[in-house]
C-alpha cells in the first residue's frame, strides 16, 4: 500500500522571477524520494485564514542538494498567502500527490505545449526526459504567455537544448497567436509519430484535446479542478469521464490521456 | 498512570472516542494509506444507497469563511459493491465500523439494513435522514412521525445498534431526537451539515450546480454544540458529536455539553492525520488532568 505523507519543508529561497511569479524553493521530502513530472503538493497556508491548502505542480527537484522548487503566479488569496512567506519559514506539505505524466517511446517527436502558469509540469517532465537519454532535438517544446513579462524561467528551460518555441498573445515575444496555432504551423504532415503533453488554461488544453483527438496524435494533459482534499476523499474536485461517469482530478489524476476526459 | 480512552455506546466498546464522519473518510482506502485505521474509535463510511450513484455534476464543492459547502449529491458505490468490496477492505481493521446508509424511501433504509445485517463488520449503522427528495415528500430528518417510523423499522431488521444521524435544519432538534428514542434508536449523531449558499458574482451563478449545498467546517462548530446540548437534555439515548473539530479541545467541549463521542469530518480535507493527533493529545490532556476516564467528560458541563 502506497503511503500518503505530510511533512514540515523549509522554504530555502524565494524569488521574484517576474510580475507577480515567485520561485519558492522549499527542502526535500524526508520520507519520500521520488517525484514524477505532473506530480503535485498541496500545501496549508499559515498565516491566513484560508480553510483549504492549495495544489500546486512540483517544477524541479534537486535530491542531491535536497530542494524541490515551485514556481507559482499570484492569481488570487491562497497565491497572495504563499508569496508572503519568507525563507526560514516551513511549509506543511503533503505530497508528492497524483499519477504523473507516462514517458514517451524513444522513436517519438514529443509535443511539449507549456500555457503561462502550466509550465512547470511540463519543464520538470522534459528535464527528466532529457536526463534518462531522450534526443531532445526530438522535443518540441512550446511555451506561451499572453505577453513576453508571461514567459518567465525561459533561460532555464533554453539549457534543455531542445527545440523552443516561445509564443504570446500579443506578438511580443516569439509566435503571434495562439500555441495550438504555433503548434499547427510546426508539425510536419504525417512524418513523424509525435506525441503530446500539455498544461496550461482550460481553452487550451480543450483546443489541444481536439486536435490531438482529429490529427490521432496520442497525449496526456494535466488538467485542474479546485481541490479541497488532494487526496481522493472529498470528491470536490472531480471531472466527467467521455465513458461516462466522474474522475478524482488529485487521485485518478491530473495527468489524463487525451480524449479520456469530457473537457 | 494511563488514562483510559475507551467509550461504550450501546453495548459496543470504541477503543477511544474519536470516530471519522461520513462523507469525509470515503471507506476508508485512502485515510489508510496516511495513517493505521485500528488506531482510530471507528470509521463512518460514505452514505450507501441500493444503486450506485455517480452525484452532482462540478462544481460540488465550495470553500467559505471557516469551513466549506458541499453538494456531492450522495455518489457511492451502491450497497452490492459496498458489502463485497469496502466492506472486506475494512476487514483486518481493528477499530469499529459504522456504515452510514442513506435512501429515497424508507424502505431504502430498510432494505440496505437488512442486507448489512449479515455482515458482522457492519458493527452498527447510522441513518442519513438529511436525503432530499424523498418518496414521502420532505426529508426524514424534517419529520418526527418519518425519523420515528423509519428507526422503528431499520431496527426491525438490523440486529446491531441503530444510530440516527440528527439534522440542524429543523425547527426543534429535540422533538426530532425524541421521535427516534421512541422509535427505538440506541445512539444519535449530530448535526448533519446546515443548509448553505455561495455565490460568483461575476456570473451571477450559485457556486454549486445544486444551487445549495451543506455548510460544515469550524465555522458551524458553536452550533453543534448548542445542539448536542439541547439534545442531550431531550434524550437519554448515547451522543455522537460532529460539527467543525479540529483538535482535542473542540472534542472535549463536546464531551462536556453531553456527547460520548465525536466524529471529526471536514477537518480530514485539510489535516488527514487530524484523528491521529487528537486521539494523543486527548491522552495527554487526560493525564495532565488526572483524569482516568475520558468517559468522566461526559455531560460535566456546569451551564448557568
Amino acid at each position: 500500500m502506497s503511503k500518503i505523507v505530510i511533512e514540515n519543508l523549509a522554504i530555502i529561497n524565494k524569488k521574484e522571477v517576474g510580475s507577480g511569479y515567485f520561485l519558492l524553493t522549499l527542502g526535500f521530502f524526508s520520507k519520500t524520494g521520488t517525484i514524477k513530472a505532473g506530480q503535485f503538493v498541496h500545501i496549508r497556508l499559515p498565516r491566513s485564514n484560508i480553510y483549504f491548502r492549495r495544489a500546486f505542480s512540483i517544477y524541479d527537484y534537486n535530491p542531491g542538494n535536497k530542494t524541490i522548487d515551485l514556481l507559482f503566479r499570484v492569481l488570487g488569496r491562497g497565491t497572495a498567502a504563499l508569496a508572503a512567506m519568507s525563507p526560514g519559514e516551513t511549509l506543511d506539505v503533503l505530497g508528492p500527490l497524483g499519477n504523473g505524466f507516462k514517458f514517451p517511446n524513444k522513436n517519438e517527436t514529443v509535443l511539449m505545449a507549456a500555457g503561462g502558469i502550466g509550465m512547470p509540469p511540463i519543464y520538470l517532465l522534459a528535464r527528466q526526459m532529457v536526463q534518462k537519454g531522450f534526443d531532445p532535438s526530438r522535443i518540441f517544446f512550446f511555451y506561451g504567455g499572453q505577453t513576453k513579462n508571461d514567459l518567465v524561467e525561459i533561460s532555464r528551460i533554453r539549457k534543455l537544448k531542445t527545440r523552443l518555441y516561445p509564443a504570446t498573445d500579443n506578438g511580443s515575444y516569439g509566435f503571434k497567436g495562439l500555441l495550438t496555432e504555433a503548434i499547427s504551423s510546426v508539425i510536419n504532415g504525417k512524418e513523424a509519430r509525435y506525441r503530446i503533453f500539455a498544461c496550461g488554461p482550460e481553452g487550451m488544453l480543450k483546443a489541444l484535446d481536439q486536435f490531438g483527438r482529429t490529427e490521432q496524435i496520442p497525449g496526456q494533459l494535466s488538467l485542474e479542478a479546485p481541490m479541497p482534499c488532494g487526496i481522493g476523499v472529498c470528491l470536490g474536485c472531480i471531472l466527467p469521464l467521455r465513458a461516462g461517469g466522474y474522475t478524482r482530478v488529485c487521485r485518478e489524476g491530473p495527468v489524463y490521456d487525451i480524449g479520456e476526459v469530457l473537457l | 498512570m494511563t488514562s483510559d480512552l475507551s467509550i461504550t455506546i450501546a453495548g459496543i466498546k470504541f477503543k477511544n472516542p474519536i470516530l471519522t464522519a461520513s462523507g469525509t473518510c470515503g471507506y476508508g482506502e485512502e485515510l489508510a494509506e496516511v495513517f493505521d485505521l485500528s488506531l482510530l474509535g471507528g470509521i463512518v463510511t460514505k452514505s450507501i444507497t441500493v444503486k450506485p450513484r455517480e452525484g452532482h455534476p462540478p462544481p460540488r464543492t465550495a470553500e467559505t469563511e471557516g469551513g466549506m459547502l458541499n453538494a456531492i449529491g450522495l455518489a457511492n458505490v451502491g450497497v452490492d459493491k459496498f458489502i463485497e468490496e469496502k466492506l472486506k477492505f475494512l476487514e483486518p481493521f481493528e477499530t469499529r465500523v459504522v456504515v452510514n446508509v442513506a435512501g429515497a424511501a424508507i424502505k431504502e433504509y430498510v432494505e440496505i439494513s437488512a442486507r448489512l445485517a449479515d455482515c458482522p463488520r457492519a458493527d452498527m449503522v447510522e441513518l442519513n435522514f438529511s436525503c432530499p427528495n424523498v418518496a414521502e415528500g420532505m426529508t426524514i430528518a424534517g419529520s418526527a412521525a418519518l425519523a420515528e417510523r423509519a428507526v422503528r423499522e431499520v431496527k426491525a431488521v438490523f440486529p446491531r445498534p441503530v444510530m440516527a444521524k440528527l439534522s440542524p435544519n429543523v425547527t426543534d432538534i429535540g422533538e426530532i431526537a425524541r421521535a427516534c428514542e421512541a422509535g427505538g434508536a440506541d445512539a444519535l449523531s449530530l448535526i448533519n451539515t446546515l443548509v448553505g449558499m455561495a455565490v460568483d458574482i461575476k456570473s451571477y451563478r450559485p457556486r454549486l450546480t445544486n444551487n445549495t449545498g451543506g455548510l460544515s467546517g469550524p465555522a458551524i462548530k458553536p452550533v453543534a454544540l448548542a445542539a448536542v446540548y439541547k439534545v442531550s437534555r431531550a434524550v437519554k439515548l448515547p451522543l455522537i458529536g460532529i460539527g467543525g473539530i479540529i483538535d482535542y479541545r473542540d472534542v472535549i467541549e463536546f464531551m462536556l455539553c453531553g456527547a460520548s463521542a465525536v466524529q471529526i469530518g471536514t477537518s480530514l480535507f485539510v489535516e488527514p492525520d487530524a484523528p491521529i493527533k487528537i486521539i494523543k493529545d486527548l491522552k495527554k490532556y487526560l493525564s495532565e488532568n488526572k483524569l482516568g476516564a475520558v468517559k468522566e467528560l461526559i455531560g460535566k458541563l456546569r451551564p448557568y
